[in-house]
């Protein structure tokens, strides 16, 4: 799109100096408990997971830049919660009892996006 | 691919909680202070969920500038800084409690729904409608 479109569509977010966010995001997982442990998963392990695949990618980094999915992608909130879920879903289905239920993430108090996949 | 994408607006607005088909003193025992002759105030917040597809291009589900436009016209300045009872038409006969106050954004919403998106994207998926932090009255579907 031309610099004008893109400044009619975007606003302020156009800006060529970029801006930046304190994102939130938010994971849930659905599962039956395992009778034992009475978990689905277990938190220490859905913590390095969201680690490893989503904060050590995404924190303090210029996702125009430094996040391969938005070489080509426009980083708006809904095209992250749509990159975080194709980032952990594989793994967290892998673990057995749990499946990624959502992804939501907050960009500011006021607008969020939730994704939950194509299944 | 479907996102939900939530959008959070804020007004303020007066009330007072008072079914004329109840007695006085039935009155107070259902609605409690909110009965108070004189009416109160809430901070209200308004979030109005919809479902979008991603345009591949823009990245967006809907374009913000028609929610907001839209949310503004229907579901904030309708109510911001009115007495809801006294100068809001639907309150003329419904109390004014947080489960008719978002059936009303709701059905003014859907109302308006169809010039604001005309090609049926993105859907209206949910209201929340917040009287207080701790009380909240959602409507979906």
């Amino acid at each position: 799109m031309s610099e004008e479109e893109n400044r009619r569509i975007y606003g302020a977010a156009a800006n060529p100096q970029s801006h930046g966010h304190n994102y939130v995001v938010e994971v849930a997982i659905e599962g039956e408990p395992d009778p034992v442990t009475g978990m689905i998963l277990d938190l220490k392990r859905l913590k390095d997971l969201l680690e490893e695949r989503v904060l050590s990618v995404y924190d303090h980094r210029l996702l125009n830049r430094e996040v391969a999915a938005f070489e080509n992608k426009v980083p708006t909130v809904e095209n992250i919660a749509i990159d975080i879920w194709s980032r952990l879903a594989k793994d967290i289905d892998a673990t057995g009892r749990a499946r990624l239920f959502s992804v939501r993430v907050q960009e500011t108090d006021d607008l969020a996006v939730e994704y939950r996949g194509e299944r | 691919m479907t996102v939900y994408l939530s959008r959070r607006y804020g007004f303020t607005a007066a009330h007072r909680l008072h079914a004329p088909a109840l007695s006085d003193a039935e009155n107070r025992a259902i609605y409690g202070k909110c009965n108070n002759p004189f009416g109160h105030g809430h901070d209200y917040q308004v979030e109005i969920t919809v479902a979008g597809e991603v345009d591949p291009v823009t990245g967006r589900a809907v374009s913000l500038d028609a929610l907001d436009a839209l949310a503004h016209r229907e579901a904030v300045e309708p109510f911001r800084y009115r007495n809801l009872n006294e100068e809001v038409a639907a309150f003329r006969q419904a109390v004014p409690t947080t489960e008719n106050l978002a059936l009303e954004v709701d059905r003014r919403l859907r109302n308006a729904w169809q010039d604001a998106f005309p090609g049926g994207n993105p859907r209206l998926e949910k209201i929340r409608i917040w009287e207080t932090p701790r009380n909240i009255c959602e409507i979906s579907g």
